[in-house]
C-alpha cells in the first residue's frame, strides 16, 4: 500500500521534529527560584517628617528558563514608624490593608540573560506594581547576583502615592512625602 | 513502519503537552503559599475604635505601650438652660486627663473633673483582641477598674442627704467594666459593656450600693478619618438610682494626624462611669441636652522599634 521511500522521509521528518519539540522542551524546562529571605524597606523624606517603615515577608518565585517573576508582600507586616498610630494610620487610612492586604510586582527580566550561570547582572524588569490594589505599569531596575545556585536581588525605586490612589490629607502634607522610596533585598534558590 | 509513525508521533504530542503543562503560573503557586502563610499566623482587627473613649465611656481600646494620650474634654450646661445662658454656652464642665500604655494591653490613666470636684485613676487591660487565621478570637475583650474620688463635700451632703463631714472613704466610688466588641467590617464596630459601679455611700433612704449597668456602644465609619458615635447606658432599673436617667449620646469624630476630636450631644454632664452611668439626672425629653467634645492627642515616649533583618 505506501512506498517505502516516502515513509522514510516522513519517519526522518518526525525525528527531526521529535528531537526539535524535546530540545525546545529541554530549554523550556521550569526552573523556579523562591525566595528564602526578602525584606522591602521604605522611607518618605518630607519637609517636618521622616517615616521608616520595613518587612520582611516578602515572597516570590522566579522561574529563569523564561526570566518572568512574581513578588508579594503582606501590607499588614510593615513595622517601624514613628508611633504606633501611625501605623494604623497607614493600615487603616491610607493603605487600607484589611480590604487590599497585599501589594505585587509581577512581570519579567526585558535582558536576555541567563540566571543559571554565576555572575552579576544589571537588568531591567517590566511588570505591573500593583498598590492599594491600583496596577501600575513600571520598568525597575535591579541587579542581580548569581553564585552557586543563589541568587541575590537589590532594587531601589520610587513609588508615588498619588500614583496609587493614596491622597495626603492637607493637615500631614509636610509630613508626608508623595514621593516614596522603596528598597528591596531578596534572596532566592532554587526551589 | 506504519506502527513506528504512530509511535513516533505520539511521543511528539506527548512532548509537546508536557512542555505546555510545564508553563508554571507563578501566581497561582504564590497564592497558595499565602492561603497557607495566613492559616498559620494570626491577623489581628486594628481600630475596633479610633480611640480609648466612644463618647463618655471607655472602648476596647487600650494606649499603645510607650504611648501618652491626653485628653481635655468638655460639656457645656444644658440646652435647655436658655438664651440668657446662651443654651448652656455659658456653663462649662470640663475634665484633664492622661493615659499612658505601659504596654500594648495594660493602660494606667487618671484625671480631674470640674464637675463636683472629681479626681479619678484607672486600670484598663486587654485581655483579648479580635483575630482571623492561626488564633480565631470574634470580639475583643477589655476589663477596666476605675476608682473616683468626689471632693466637693457641699455637693456630696446634698446628693447623699446627710449633715455630718463624710469621711475620705466617703467620698469613693469604683467602678467595673467588662468591654466586648467587634469590628464587624471596617465601617462598623460594635460593643457592649456589663458595668458595676459600687459607691461607698449612698442615700440612705436606698439601700444598694452597687448599680449595675449595661452599656452598648457602635461606630459607623463616614470617611476614612470620620465616624458617628453612639453610645447608650442602660441601668437595671432594680438598682438605679432615684432621680436617675439613663445615658444616651450620639457623637461625630474625626482624626487628623495624632489628634482626634469628638463633638456630641449627650443628657450627662459628668464624664467618668460614676456620674455617667450610676448619677446622671439629666433627661433628653426635657432638653437636658449637653453640647461636648473630647480632645485627644497622643504622644509618643517610647519609639517603636526598628525592623532589623
Amino acid at each position: 500500500m505506501f512506498n517505502e521511500k516516502p515513509l522514510k522521509k516522513i519517519k526522518a521528518l518526525l525525528l527531526f521534529i521529535l528531537i526539535v519539540s524535546i530540545s525546545a522542551f529541554k530549554n523550556q524546562q521550569p526552573q523556579v527560584y523562591q525566595i528564602t529571605t526578602g525584606k522591602i524597606s521604605f522611607r518618605s523624606d518630607a519637609p517636618l517628617e521622616i517615616i521608616k517603615a520595613a518587612s520582611n515577608n516578602l515572597i516570590g518565585l522566579l522561574d529563569v528558563s523564561k526570566n518572568n517573576f512574581s513578588f508579594r508582600i503582606d501590607v499588614h507586616s510593615f513595622q517601624g514608624f514613628n508611633s504606633p498610630l501611625q501605623k494604623e494610620h497607614f493600615n487603616e487610612n491610607y493603605m487600607e490593608s484589611a480590604k487590599y492586604p497585599e501589594a505585587s510586582f509581577k512581570g519579567k527580566i526585558i535582558e536576555d540573560v541567563d540566571l543559571t550561570q554565576d555572575g552579576n547582572y544589571d537588568v531591567r524588569t517590566k511588570g505591573i506594581l500593583t498598590i492599594h490594589n491600583v496596577p501600575q505599569e513600571r520598568i525597575i531596575k535591579s541587579t542581580v547576583m548569581v553564585k552557586q545556585k543563589i541568587i541575590t536581588v537589590h532594587s531601589e525605586f520610587t513609588v508615588l502615592l498619588s500614583d496609587h490612589n493614596i491622597p495626603i490629607p492637607m493637615v500631614v502634607n509636610q509630613k508626608l512625602a508623595n514621593e516614596i522610596r522603596v528598597n528591596v533585598d531578596a534572596t532566592l534558590e532554587s526551589k | 513502519m506504519r506502527k513506528e509513525i504512530k509511535l513516533l508521533i505520539s511521543i511528539i504530542i506527548f512532548c509537546s503537552l508536557k512542555a505546555i503543562s510545564q508553563d508554571v503560573n507563578l501566581d497561582s503557586l504564590l497564592d497558595a503559599q499565602t492561603k497557607s502563610k495566613n492559616k498559620n499566623t494570626t491577623q489581628y482587627a486594628e481600630a475596633t475604635f479610633k480611640t480609648s473613649r466612644l463618647i463618655d465611656g471607655h472602648t476596647v481600646e487600650t494606649t499603645q505601650g510607650g504611648v501618652l494620650d491626653l485628653k481635655i474634654s468638655h460639656r457645656f450646661g444644658q440646652l435647655n438652660d436658655g438664651f440668657y445662658n446662651m443654651f448652656g454656652l455659658d456653663v462649662a464642665s470640663i475634665r484633664i486627663g492622661m493615659d499612658y500604655g505601659f504596654t500594648n494591653r495594660l493602660t494606667v490613666g487618671g484625671g480631674r473633673s470640674s464637675f463636683e470636684k472629681q479626681y479619678d485613676l484607672f486600670l484598663k487591660y486587654r485581655l483579648l483582641r479580635q483575630s482571623e487565621g492561626k488564633k480565631n478570637t470574634p470580639v475583643s475583650v477589655t476589663l477596666l477598674a476605675s476608682s473616683m474620688l468626689q471632693t466637693d463635700t457641699s455637693t456630696l451632703k446634698l446628693e447623699k442627704k446627710i449633715t455630718a463631714k463624710p469621711k475620705f472613704s466617703d467620698k469613693l466610688s469604683y467602678a467595673y467594666q467588662v468591654l466586648i466588641a467587634r469590628k464587624f467590617n471596617s465601617n462598623f464596630s460594635l460593643q457592649i459593656a456589663p458595668t458595676m459601679v459600687h459607691e461607698n455611700l449612698v442615700d440612705s433612704s436606698f439601700n444598694a450600693n452597687d448599680i449595675f449597668a449595661i452599656g452598648a456602644g457602635a461606630r459607623f465609619k463616614l470617611t476614612q478619618r470620620s465616624s458617628i458615635n453612639v453610645e447608650y447606658y442602660y441601668v437595671l432599673p432594680d438598682t438605679k438610682l432615684p432621680g436617675t436617667h439613663n445615658t444616651l449620646s450620639i457623637g461625630y469624630e474625626i482624626e487628623t494626624g495624632g489628634h482626634v476630636f469628638q463633638i456630641h450631644l449627650s443628657n450627662s454632664t459628668g464624664m467618668t462611669e460614676r456620674t455617667v452611668v450610676a448619677e446622671n439626672p439629666g433627661k433628653w425629653s426635657d432638653g437636658d441636652i449637653h453640647i461636648g467634645f473630647n480632645i485627644s492627642r497622643v504622644f509618643t515616649i517610647r519609639k517603636p522599634k526598628e525592623l532589623k533583618m
